[in-house]
């Protein structure tokens, strides 16, 4: 179909100022992080990499960034990992896939603060569901403080976090699976391969695209982690939950740490860079293909 | 061997069933606990069922979100439409027209869908306060247009990509400009890609918490999101109007993933896989 100038500007007119406005932002955040900015009113002062020398001799810096990174390997290996083992066990469930599928699919449609509203229940150590449940059944001795105590907390919220994100993981995986032809499957069962055998050399090899997006989504996911931190522990107990995008929160906006906060937005917007652009490389390639 | 074959499933249906209980128990806990009296809920038996139907507890919790919940329609639902119109019409034209810089638009595009809310959030906060939309619906319609443009634009156009070429050979014969091609051959084929992207921006945006935090205080412009959180605070260890809050704000989303869990795994999907 014939188009002209006036269509490409009209067509891609809206896109490219939104991403513009984007770009705009983001560079305005970059200047602010070098600048002395406190309080609401703007101060455009000048301090160079002030902000940063600050951040990265904060304890509290570090124990963020440490957090997100226990974020990236103790959230996406299970939840990917358990998203490929239901994917499997429900292609080979026959009729009851359509029963199952939806049932751990669910917890994705909530908001991450319905989530943490449920699960800081659930793991309230005095009132909670899961140490009542486990007096219930007269399981008391593994009752825990979960929440409570600093060592536990942050895997306390990545569970959660896993509880709602395997579904998405299975989702990918379950197409991937439907994607390998049917005579694979069939030539397998023939030569007598058991189930283990066919998801081992069958269904592993043949969805590493699945696995690639399924890791770069959650990466994703694990630097901008905000909302379950701050609904089930607020950080605490202590500091001990934060992460990177809850600190820049606190440090922007309740303590009015301007400058400083827009340099913890700075080191989210490298990690973000260092995922998201082979990442969109990557698709943008296998689109084209 | 039909007995047999069904019984070589049976340690992957226990397994699977197992699995599927942990999963549903959040569920269970929410729904049973929603509708208990407070002295069911001091007697602390959560997992049992509730004794009676206590569906005042979701009229207390509705006096509380009421509000919020009515505001996050008023700005989730313009805010879908918007951005789904102005992604699908940029979309298409990446998707279906010969153009140089497409790639790089799309790649520009990619990042800004995937780019933690963060980096900007300070930014948009300002540029609201600047325009004084600060606190106000329309303030939250353009942030979130802002922010969601990009993915309604990568998943749309990553389904119009797979409509046949002949869509346009034959457009193109009878005369047909982009504008009508969009309009009256586009939209009506593809309306349930329209439909499956609505959806995917539509929770994302009901579900947001930070932005609708960031840039609101106090009740007036309060999403439902940052007001089910206070309600937590205010209702301390007052589980059963928590649970029944919580119901209420996920009630849309549960909702259209019940009945429209198709279009809401396919948009899903195609947000994912392609884009």
């Amino acid at each position: 179909m014939r188009y002209n100038r006036l269509h490409v500007i009209l067509f891609l007119g809206p896109i490219l100022i939104i991403v513009a406005v984007l770009c705009g932002m983001i560079v305005w955040t970059v200047a602010v992080s070098m600048d002395n900015w406190v309080g609401m009113a703007p101060v455009w002062k000048f301090i160079g990499f002030e902000n940063y020398a600050t951040l990265f001799k904060m304890e509290r810096f570090w124990n963020a960034f440490k957090n997100n990174l226990i974020w990236m390997v103790a959230f996406i290996v299970p939840s990917a990992l358990l998203g490929l083992l239901l994917a499997y066990g429900l292609s080979l469930s026959g009729r009851a896939e359509a029963l199952f599928r939806p049932i751990f699919l669910y917890p994705l449609a909530l908001s991450f603060v319905v989530t943490g509203t449920l699960w800081a229940w659930m793991y309230d150590p005095e009132a909670g569901v899961i140490n009542n449940i486990l007096k219930g059944f007269g399981l008391g001795n593994f009752i825990q403080p979960w929440i409570a105590d600093p060592k536990q907390a942050t895997y306390c919220l990545i569970a959660a976090a896993i509880w709602q994100y395997t579904g998405f993981a299975m989702t990918l995986y379950i197409a991937a699976i439907r994607d390998i032809p049917i005579e694979i499957f069939e030539a397998a069962k023939v030569d007598g391969a058991s189930a283990l055998q066919i998801f081992r050399h069958i269904v592993v090899p043949n969805v590493t695209q699945a696995t690639m997006v399924t890791i770069g989504m959650l990466t994703i996911f694990s630097l901008k982690v905000f909302d379950l931190v701050w609904v089930i522990t607020f950080g605490g107990p202590g500091t001990s939950t934060e992460v990177l995008g809850f600190f820049m929160f606190v440090a922007t906006y309740r303590q009015a740490f301007v400058g400083l906060g827009a340099a913890i937005s700075v080191v989210i917007l490298i990690l973000a860079i260092l995922v998201v652009v082979p990442y969109s490389w990557w698709s943008m390639r296998r689109m084209q293909a | 061997m039909k007995i047999k074959k069904a019984l070589s499933k049976l340690p992957l249906i226990i397994l699977l069933t197992l699995a599927a209980a942990i999963w549903l128990l959040p569920l269970y806990t929410m729904i049973a606990n929603s509708l208990k009296t407070q002295q069911e809920i001091s007697q602390a038996q959560y997992y049992l069922p509730p004794r009676s139907l206590e569906w005042v507890n979701y009229v207390t919790a509705f006096g509380v979100l009421k509000q919020g919940l009515q505001n996050s329609v008023l700005v989730a639902v313009p805010a879908t439409l918007i951005a789904v119109f102005l992604g699908s019409w940029s979309g298409f034209f990446l998707a279906r027209m010969r153009f140089k810089y497409s790639q790089a638009i799309f790649f520009t595009a990619t990042i800004a869908t995937f780019l933690p809310y963060q980096v900007v959030l300070y930014p948009l906060t300002r540029l609201l306060m600047a325009l004084d939309l600060i606190n106000t619906k329309p303030g939250l319609i353009l942030a979130y247009l802002i922010l969601n443009t990009p993915m309604a634009m990568l998943v749309t156009a990553t389904f119009f990509q797979s409509f046949p070429v002949e869509l346009e050979e034959a457009a193109a014969l009878d005369g047909c400009g982009p504008i009508t091609f969009y309009w009256k051959i586009l939209l009506p084929v593809g309306r349930l890609a329209i439909i499956s992207t609505a959806i995917l921006i539509f929770t994302m945006i009901w579900n947001e918490f930070l932005v609708a935090m960031a840039m609101t205080q106090g009740p007036a412009a309060q999403m439902a999101t940052p007001v089910l959180a206070g309600l937590k605070g205010n209702y301390a260890q007052v589980w059963h109007i928590q649970m029944a809050g919580s119901m209420l704000t996920s009630l849309p989303s549960l909702l259209i993933f019940i009945f429209l869990g198709r279009f809401y795994i396919a948009g899903l999907t195609a947000g994912a896989t392609k884009g």
